[in-house]
């Protein structure tokens, strides 16, 4: 769910678990998530400075939740192979607005690269103009 | 017993039966106790089977329907402890218009859950509760084919068994425990000492009946039990505590005196099953039967009167991580049950993580009086988390009733598997990890916050190589077929 929580996608990929498929749990990273939950907890309405323990228990809930999802995800990808962007939209397809919010960062997401593509396109035309 | 859920007209012909015994409870409790004992149909109301045992409540200040308060004070046996065959009869009948209607909306506090996926059967200890596997019915026991029957198994020896009061002097252990607990909070003690507020009802009528009559039957050792036994009836831990505290002291009674913890793991597995046939004495004969290899009763006493204390300190958990606290405190209980029973015998301890049958065998009497004078969860506690969801909103007795003899059921089964789980981790102590992946997996239950450290790692699914050859095969032919059409569409 990289898509959702655009700020915290990258951290949330690199935690979901070790690359290799081993026995032995490695120790979960706690308050991975604990500055930008703070904010966000903020943003819904929380105290501007939440209990400590709040921010846990909600990390907690990010922390399963993207874990569970990824693996459903592979789940369903294994048949291909390849894991997509597509495996995480038929995951929450039910949920209208997750769907929904996801189809449109990813839309702009096209069009930011689409713009940075421009405009590197232009900088280059600059530079060879001058 | 097939009743239709309770209705508006069942209620008043039971009421009017309710009150005629109550009023004999105080006199015949003593010859009644005795008779009650040996028969699960008990005399003095044994008409009123299929009435929901919520009737007694609104009529008699026994709150508790079978056997809670008066072991054998009648009140408690206008409604032979039929939990179950309410469930039973009421899921079958009603069941998914009243099983869904007080679904997820009425749980409130409760983080219940229905399977998302159709589930292995999950076990169902207790004909009455089951998970939401089955489908609609909302763990009734509708569905009670007990996939898992150990526990129903080990219930019908238990309650036999279940006699007397042995478990007075757990009671009285436990009240305290119990009363210091905000009426918030349900009573995490799986011995279940007796809500608050039934306490001091019953109190009054508990403590001349049966004592002494439920030690006759219960096979633990009644003699010494009797004298403690008589001041602390089942239901009113409070009032017992005094009385149970010369146990403790003198420790030598043997079960009733048992400690809580000892009591407290043995208590949650065959609470529910004794309860429908023990009518209310049996709690404290719970406590009692599972100390039946007693190996010293001074062991008891010293580990109950740690656990009291030990009890305490979860009473302060706030009441909306009530669930959360159960678990926690049953697994203390269970923690400290074990470690109790350590000492007593290495087997018996082995035994009792191995699985809940054992631990039902063990105590099998005991539970019945000691359940039904404590419950997980209060009527109090009911209406403070139906008042979460709703205001305005306002139960009637019977489903309150049956909301915590739901209650009871969930967290005994619960318990139970756990156990199990535990022991098939080659351990003797109950974790947390056990009720979480038992919740998990059975009740599609989520749990954040209590998982710990751990990352669950990705197993890749595992296929047979006949099976990707297959596959492969399969995709092939499709392609193969597809090509044509392609070329010849383009």
């Amino acid at each position: 769910m990289s898509n959702n929580n655009s700020s915290v996608g990258a951290s949330s990929k690199a935690r979901v678990g070790p690359s290799q498929p081993s026995e032995t749990s490695f120790k979960r990273k706690r308050g991975v998530f604990q500055k930008d939950l703070q904010h966000m907890m903020y943003g819904f309405g929380d105290d501007p400075n939440p209990l400590p323990e709040t921010v846990a228990l909600v990390e907690d809930i990010v922390v399963e939740y993207v874990t569970d999802m990824v693996h459903k995800a592979q789940d369903i990808a294994s048949k291909r192979g390849k894991l997509l962007t597509e495996d995480f939209l038929f995951l929450i397809r039910k949920d209208l607005p997750k769907l929904n919010r996801c189809t449109e960062l990813l839309s702009m997401n096209e069009e930011l690269k689409q713009a940075r593509k421009a405009f590197d396109v232009d900088e280059e035309k600059l530079a060879s103009a001058e | 017993m097939d009743q239709p859920p309770p209705t508006s007209s069942e209620p008043p012909p039971s009421t009017t039966t309710a009150p005629p015994p109550t009023t004999t409870s105080p006199s015949p409790e003593p010859p009644p106790l005795t008779t009650t004992t040996t028969s699960p149909s008990l005399p003095p109301l044994p008409q009123n089977p299929k009435h929901p045992t919520h009737h007694l409540p609104t009529s008699q200040p026994l709150p508790l329907p079978p056997q809670p308060l008066n072991p054998l004070s009648r009140s408690p046996f206008n409604r032979p402890y039929h939990p179950f065959s309410h469930f039973n009869s009421m899921t079958n009948h009603s069941s998914t218009a009243s099983s869904s209607s007080i679904s997820p909306a009425q749980r409130g506090g409760m983080a219940l859950g229905v399977p998302a996926h159709p589930s292995p059967q999950p076990p169902s200890s207790f004909s009455s509760l089951t998970p939401p596997s089955f489908g609609s019915q909302f763990g009734r026991g509708g569905n009670v084919n007990a996939p898992d029957s150990v526990p129903t198994t080990t219930t019908p020896q238990v309650r036999p068994s279940i006699s007397g009061m042995q478990g007075v002097g757990m009671m009285g252990s436990l009240g305290s425990g119990s009363s210091l607990r905000p009426t918030g909070v349900p009573a995490p003690h799986p011995q279940r000492p007796m809500p608050p507020s039934l306490r001091p009802q019953t109190s009054a009528s508990n403590q001349s009946p049966t004592t002494q009559n439920f030690q006759d039957h219960s096979h633990l050792r009644h003699p010494s039990v009797g004298s403690s036994a008589s001041p602390a009836p089942n239901n009113t831990p409070q009032n017992t505590q005094p009385h149970n505290q010369p146990w403790l002291s003198s420790g030598a009674q043997g079960k009733p005196p048992l400690p809580p913890a000892s009591f407290r793991p043995q208590m949650n597995p065959p609470t529910l099953q004794q309860r429908s046939h023990l009518p209310p004495q049996q709690q404290i004969a719970m406590p009692a039967s599972t100390q039946q290899p007693q190996t010293s009763s001074s062991l008891h006493s010293q580990p109950s009167s740690l656990s009291q204390q030990s009890q305490d300190q979860h009473y302060s958990l706030p009441p909306s991580r009530v669930p959360q606290s159960l678990a926690h405190q049953q697994q203390m209980a269970r923690n400290r049950g074990l470690g109790n029973q350590r000492p007593f015998a290495p087997g018996i301890s082995q035994s009792s993580p191995v699985a809940p049958p054992p631990a039902f065998n063990k105590p099998p009497p005991a539970v019945e009086p000691t359940e039904s004078c404590t419950r997980i969860i209060s009527k109090r506690s009911i209406q403070e988390i139906v008042s979460q969801i709703d205001p305005a909103e306002r139960l009637d007795p019977e489903v309150e009733d049956i909301l915590v003899d739901i209650a009871d059921d969930f967290v005994e089964s619960v318990t139970t598997f756990a156990c199990s789980l535990a022991k098939h981790r080659k351990s003797n102590t109950l974790e947390s990890k056990d009720i979480l992946l038992h919740l998990e997996k059975n009740w599609n239950m989520n749990l954040p916050g209590f998982s710990g450290d751990e990352i669950k790692c990705y197993k890749k699914p595992f296929g047979n190589d006949v099976h990707r050859e297959r596959l492969a095969v399969i995709k092939k032919s499709i392609t193969a077929a597809e090509t044509p059409s392609v070329k010849s569409s383009g």
